[in-house]
């Protein structure tokens, strides 16, 4: 497990340009509660810049929330992100630019079509007309959309809409992408070919982090991994220190708290005609 | 059974005034035409009992069929009440016969059935000339309720059989709404043509016609009980009988074949190019605008206060000339009304993206790009509309010396809407129909706080415009140079109105990003 190491440094502007050493993104202190719950319980986590990072917990576990106050989406309660080295919640124009967002259960304009959706998310972006034309059409081919490109998102099937959606995220070339959920409802071809895409970006020094249910998928597509339960960070790291010699799956539910023996409900063990 | 769904249509019906602005809108000058319709008709049949029977089965079995029809065919048309669509019970394995008569009991207790009772009714009083008429007007009445109620319903699921896609329910959705807020200047002026003449009798053999047709058997057999032909009363008494009798027969038809008939699957559309992206600048607030003005087309519940901003003066302006209000001055109102809904209309605009806002503030969207972006559509619409209405509005008000105080106060009273919208909807969003859901829907939670931000907003809209209007009214009393200063003193007021609400709404966007987005994940 590693502690987080940057919390209590100083931190020096220029120190951390894009070496695949340094921690592209660090959490530390982050608190969330909502109406007397706390969701997130002073999470510390630093994600080291060109990693494949996975976080991995039940649900409720506080994955989202986490995500959420990271993209600048949620305000914490307390704590420090930074991200490229830029306080994600002091200096949130500047910290945004650098990050590519794949949101969970948040509606998209869904009344645009998915080219009008792309050039709307670049030029939110600030990039130039041009430019957004150009990657538009590169993200089309790269993630099979051609004959979506001219229909309404609403009228998309679920997969699509995250298709759709991951594109949106990569169009301003982030330094990170933080993507929640990434792969539900999307079926396994569309699947490998995001993937695919996701190393590339991560060969070319970029930084990948996204949550997701799906263990096996988790061990086999990530570097690093976090196990999260509970609002707190139980195990982080490289993803052969957190398996210990385990599967995933197995060191996931062991820390989670075991299986729950399957008990009452009889009443299931009988039909009703 | 039957009381279950009476409980569950009325609990929809108390439902209905908990909603939205332009739905309260909607609904209470829907609730004000069913007055007037339900009081026209009423003393136009209890007027009809001193008239002679042959004038009176005239007007009643054209009127009469007229309205038969209009139940055959409107809900054809605009697909009304699917709040009770059968497919919505299949899953409680209800018999179909019982589930058939429970719903018809349910519509009703609707509003247009009840006023059409009332309408029905009053038919009694008009035949109440002998024992035998009096008896037959009730039956009539029965039987033109059932009729009527059983003809809407098995229309009302025809259409949802053919016409289940997404696109026709919100094309026709807005041609309903237009055509029932026409439906009251239309019986004004049927009312005001003078039935006393030959009009009635060059009319009289065409009604006796109608009169052996289903639509208007059930209206016109107590005439003949009343005018002593027992023989063609009980003709029409039969073809009436039947015609209902079909339609019930249809009716229940139609359930047991809608419950296992599964929803159609939408034919999908294609748009090519980017539309209105490319006819607005590359910049984040040409993104936004064209977005918006994206929406304001595509999306039913903008499209809703676009048809509506024209047709809410016409439905001020017809009664208010009919009760005699000297026309002159009220051409002066249609303009700033519309202008005053159409700057307000956006106060509650970033509820409508619901959580979709999140990539504005993912993005770090500045503040005033956002509402600039989101006023563009109604500057796009509100600028060509002063410059025409208003010269249309001196017209027609038959003195051209108002024409720069009018077109001060339209535009004051524009921009300090947009400017009160663009803090409102950045500081004081409420809830608001979701994304997707018809724009007659209510939301799913709405409080007193929604009713105080609509009417300050609506307020404070006058506020600002006030030294316009103020002036403006000096210019229509006195005359002289006040007709020019409130000109300059509304393009002023304009100028400032979207300065401000730009940078100030744009602060409070930027600041409050976050909060926005969690208001609209609450929601």
């Amino acid at each position: 497990m590693t502690r987080p190491t940057l919390a209590d440094e100083p931190f020096v502007a220029g120190e951390s340009d894009a070496d695949t050493d340094t921690d592209v993104l660090t959490i530390s202190g982050l608190v969330k509660r909502f109406e007397g719950t706390v969701a997130v319980d002073d999470i510390d986590l630093s994600v080291p810049a060109g990693s494949f990072y996975g976080i991995v917990g039940p649900n409720g576990a506080g994955k989202t929330t986490t995500l959420s106050m990271v993209t600048g989406l949620l305000r914490p309660d307390a704590g420090r992100i930074t991200v490229h080295g830029v306080d994600v919640w002091a200096e949130p124009d500047r910290a945004k630019r650098s990050i590519g967002v794949l949101p969970d259960q948040l509606r998209l304009f869904d009344r645009l079509t998915g080219a009008q959706l792309l050039f709307y998310s670049g030029t939110l972006r600030g990039l130039d007309s041009q430019v957004v034309r150009e990657r538009s059409r590169d993200l089309i081919a790269a993630f099979g959309l051609e004959d979506a490109a001219n229909r309404l998102v609403t009228d998309y099937s679920a997969g699509m809409t995250k298709k759709v959606a991951l594109a949106a995220a990569m169009i301003h070339s982030p330094r990170v992408l933080i993507l929640d959920e990434p792969f539900e409802s999307v079926d396994p071809v569309s699947a490998a070919n995001i993937i695919d895409i996701l190393q590339k970006y991560v060969a070319s020094g970029g930084t990948v982090v996204l949550s997701s249910h799906g263990m096996d998928f988790i061990q086999r597509v990530c570097d690093s991994v976090a196990i999260i339960v509970a609002g707190k960070v139980l195990a982080a790291g490289s993803m052969d220190e957190v398996r210990d010699g385990r599967s995933l799956e197995d060191r996931f539910v062991e820390l989670a708290g075991g299986r729950k023996a399957a008990e009452g409900m009889e009443w299931l063990h009988t039909f009703s005609d | 059974m039957v009381a279950h769904f009476l409980r569950l249509k009325l609990r929809i019906l108390g439902n209905t005034f908990r909603r939205s602005p332009w739905q309260l809108v909607v609904l209470i000058l829907g609730i004000l035409y069913g007055c007037g319709v339900a009081a026209l008709g009423v003393l136009g049949l209890v007027a009809l009992r001193l008239v002679e029977v042959d004038v009176a089965r005239t007007i009643l079995v054209i009127g009469g069929s007229l309205v038969v029809l209009g139940f055959l065919i409107v809900p054809l048309v605009a697909g009304v009440d699917d709040t009770l669509d059968p497919r919505r019970f299949a899953l409680f394995g209800i018999p179909n016969d019982r589930l058939a008569v429970g719903l018809i009991a349910a519509a009703l207790l609707g509003v247009p059935a009840i006023v059409l009772a009332l309408v029905a009714l009053s038919t009694v009083i008009t035949w109440s000339r002998t024992p035998a008429a009096t008896i037959a007007g009730l039956l009539s009445a029965a039987l033109i309720v059932l009729t009527c109620v059983l003809a809407s319903r098995v229309t009302t699921s025809v259409a949802s059989l053919l016409l289940s896609t997404r696109r026709a329910r919100e094309g026709l959705g807005v041609v309903a709404v237009v055509s029932l807020v026409l439906i009251g200047p239309a019986i004004a002026l049927i009312a005001s043509i003078d039935w006393g003449s030959d009009a009635v009798a060059a009319l009289g053999s065409f009604a006796d016609t109608l009169g052996w047709t289903p639509l208007g058997a059930a209206w016109a057999f107590p005439a003949d009980v009343a005018a002593r032909a027992y023989g063609p009363a009980l003709l029409r008494f039969l073809i009436a009988g039947a015609f209902a009798a079909v339609l019930a027969l249809v009716w229940l038809a139609l359930v047991a074949k809608m419950l296992v008939t599964p929803e159609r699957a939408a034919t999908v559309k294609t748009y090519g190019g980017l539309g209105w992206f490319d006819r607005f600048r590359g910049t984040p607030s040409g993104a936004i605008a064209a977005r918006s003005v994206t929406y304001w087309i595509r999306d039913p519940r903008y499209r809703v206060s676009l048809i509506m901003i024209p047709i809410l003066p016409i439905a001020l302006f017809i009664p208010l000339s009919i009760v005699g209000v000297d026309p002159e001055p009220l051409w002066l109102m249609p303009l700033p009304v519309m202008c005053l809904f159409l700057g307000w209309s956006i106060h509650n605009d970033v509820a409508f993206d619901s959580t979709a806002v999140w990539q504005h503030v993912a993005s770090g969207t500045p503040g005033r790009a956002d509402r600039l972006g989101r006023a563009a559509p109604v500057i796009l619409v509100g600028v060509p509309l002063i410059l025409v209405g208003s010269a249309v509005s001196a017209h027609f008000h038959g003195d051209w010396a108002v024409l720069p105080s009018l077109i001060g106060v339209s535009t004051a009273i524009l921009f300090a809407g947009i400017g009160i919208s663009s803090v409102m909807s950045a500081r004081f969003p409420y809830p608001a129909v979701q994304p997707g859901d018809s724009p007659f829907q209510q939301p799913q939670t709405s409080g007193a706080a929604s009713a105080l931000i609509q009417l300050v907003s609506f307020a404070l809209c006058g506020v600002i415009a006030a030294p316009a209007i103020v002036l403006a009214a000096l210019g229509l009393r006195l005359g002289g140079d006040w007709a020019t200063w409130s000109l300059v003193c509304g393009v002023a007021t304009a100028v400032l109105s979207l300065v401000i609400g730009t940078v100030w709404g744009g602060r409070i966007f930027e600041r409050r990003g976050p909060e926005l987005l969690a208001f609209a994940n609450r929601h």
